[in-house]
């Protein structure tokens, strides 16, 4: 009898969903360097861009038509919206589903009634929603390289870049996770945690945004995640790359043992 | 008691203030089948989900096999099986794959899967169906298989005929003699008193997160708790049995509890207009229910 262990079995509850995000992700990036390398932007764009007031001129001329490149592009394609919520809903639903879930529905009663250790649960379950969401980001950097591939603006740079913005989105996600995972070893209903994690990224999210059009929000730059995920500086070494990924990996840490010793020390279920 | 399989100690749980169970203490012996009775929300559940390390204590202490869970909660689990009150594994897998899961969870192949599942009735499609699909009876057969294939030295039961037909509970009780026969203990929670009465040897009750008596079911049924109903050919004002008291009347209809020896009241009854009178066999549910109504 061929047995059947935890992390296979979340991943196979989660795998659909998974496929999906990682086509959608490829298709995404390949169409963003098809549109750069296709689609004479330069013409188009400053019509456009010379209507719109002149704070938002301001945002778009340093955000986008100096980076209307296919380097560019393809690092626009890594900060997508899309991009970013089909790594969210995997980083927060899993955890959310398998840990508050679970305990609402029962089933965490009988999985640790069993030889398993709550520590090894949590990581188990850490490391397969890390395995999706960096399969999602591989599958965006597949088709970014397989874009410039057939539009023959491949370069050696271009791929290391976004290798190091890969790593960046990945572990900016792997933050998220633990922080969906630090709600849920507190939660008892299974919704609430994902409800309340998705609440707090997506208000990061618009801050990151709108931190430029409001000099009082300035002061929320530091503490908020986004602000170590900058692909378009990444890509035109305007960034920090070293100094991004160990603010995300420590904190990631830090939120990955708050919730392992919060899990070790609740009632089951609660 | 130092060989006991589960020794409990003045064992308290508060829910922050909410009560669960309180100063409980008590000893299963090894190879022995005992009952844990109580009402809905006495605390039966909070006890097993602490012997499981589910839920910390307040206070007090649980060991099992000599072992304090606290200490070491995985060893303990390896050598038990669990069957929760309310069993709901993975729906969206089948039910072949669920045993293959709970294989991996006790790192063990199942050798007697196959006969448990054969003799509970398992056919291949059943195997093959997602277990959301399967019926209440199905699933809690499942759960009865995944906590005795490893063949464990301790059985922690919650309700475990819960859903089962006539047929499957007398296989299941089969089932059980065959585990006492071979020395293992089994914890066994249950409502159904007919079941304790069959297959425990000794029975706790707890009522409102206090333990009320621990006895022997032999004991417990000694203490003879009977009902006594009586019917008179007239209603009369007042009607006292020496050691009976009485509990319910309607029109020449009288109900009596009787504790203790029913000879003392014989001579009280004599004297009465009698047309007809009931005093049954004293039951464990009786005890049960005087339990209840006393503390």
């Amino acid at each position: 009898m061929r047995q059947v262990s935890y992390p296979s079995l979340v991943f196979r509850t989660h795998r659909g969903f998974g496929i999906f995000s990682i086509l959608v992700a490829g298709t995404l990036q390949f169409l963003v360097i098809k549109a750069i390398t296709t689609i004479d932007t330069t013409s188009i764009l400053p019509t456009f861009i010379s209507q719109l007031p002149e704070r938002f001129r301001m945002i778009i001329n340093e955000n986008l038509i100096s980076q209307l490149t296919v380097e560019g592009g393809a690092a626009f394609g890594f900060n997508h919206p899309i991009m970013m919520v089909l790594l969210a809903i995997n980083a927060v639903s899993i955890p959310a589903r398998h840990v508050s879930g679970e305990i609402e529905d029962g089933t965490m009663e009988f999985l640790l009634a069993h030889p398993f250790g709550r520590t090894r649960l949590l990581l188990s379950l850490w490391g397969v929603t890390g395995l999706m969401n960096l399969l999602i980001v591989c599958g965006a950097l597949l088709g970014s390289v397989t874009g410039m591939t057939v539009y023959h603006t491949m370069s050696g740079g271009v791929v290391v870049k976004l290798l190091e913005i890969g790593v960046n989105l990945w572990l900016l996600f792997l933050l998220v996770q633990s922080v969906a995972l630090l709600a849920s070893t507190y939660g008892t209903k299974g919704s609430r945690p994902a409800m309340w994690t998705a609440v707090v990224v997506l208000t990061f999210y618009v801050l990151h945004f709108s931190t430029p059009l409001w000099d009082a929000l300035r002061v929320t730059t530091r503490f908020n995640m986004f602000t170590y995920y900058q692909p378009q500086k990444l890509m035109f070494g305007q960034g920090s790359f070293g100094q991004d990924i160990l603010v995300l990996a420590v904190l990631t840490g830090i939120c990955l043992f708050l919730a392992l010793h919060q899990f070790n020390r609740r009632d089951i279920p609660g | 008691m130092g060989s006991s399989v589960i020794v409990v100690e003045n064992l308290t749980k508060y829910y922050g203030k909410a009560r669960g169970v309180e100063s409980i203490g008590f000893a299963v012996e090894p190879g022995e089948v005992f009952g844990f009775l109580g009402p809905n929300g006495a605390g039966k559940t909070t006890t097993i989900r602490i012997l499981l390390d589910l839920v910390r204590p307040t206070s007090g202490t649980v060991s099992v096999f000599g072992t304090r869970v606290a200490k070491d909660s995985l060893g303990i689990r390896r050598r038990c099986g669990y069957l929760p009150g309310d069993f709901s594994p993975y729906g969206q897998f089948t039910a072949d794959e669920f045993l293959r899961f709970a294989s991996h969870l006790r790192k063990r192949d199942a050798p007697v899967a196959k006969s448990l599942l054969d003799r509970f009735g398992f056919s291949k499609p059943d195997l093959s169906r997602k277990i959301k699909h399967l019926s209440h009876g199905t699933r809690q057969k499942l759960g009865i298989v995944q906590a005795f294939f490893h063949e464990p030295e301790l059985l922690i039961l919650d309700e475990p005929t819960n859903g089962l037909d006539p047929l499957m509970q007398q296989e299941f009780y089969r089932l059980l003699g065959e585990t006492k026969r071979e020395g293992r203990t089994v914890f066994l929670s249950s409502h159904i008193l007919p079941e304790v009465e069959r297959v425990c040897d000794r029975v706790a009750i707890v009522r409102g997160g206090m333990l009320v008596a621990l006895e022997t079911l032999e004991a417990l049924t000694r203490k003879r708790y009977r009902r006594l109903t009586l019917r008179l050919r007239e209603p009369l004002e007042r009607v006292e049995l020496a050691g009976a008291e009485l509990v319910r009347t309607d029109g020449v209809d009288y109900e009596f509890l009787v504790k203790g020896d029913p000879g003392a009241f014989l001579g009280d009854l004599a004297r009465l207009p009698v047309e007809d009178f009931v005093f049954p066999e004293p039951d464990l549910e009786e005890v049960f229910m005087t339990y209840y109504r006393e503390r």
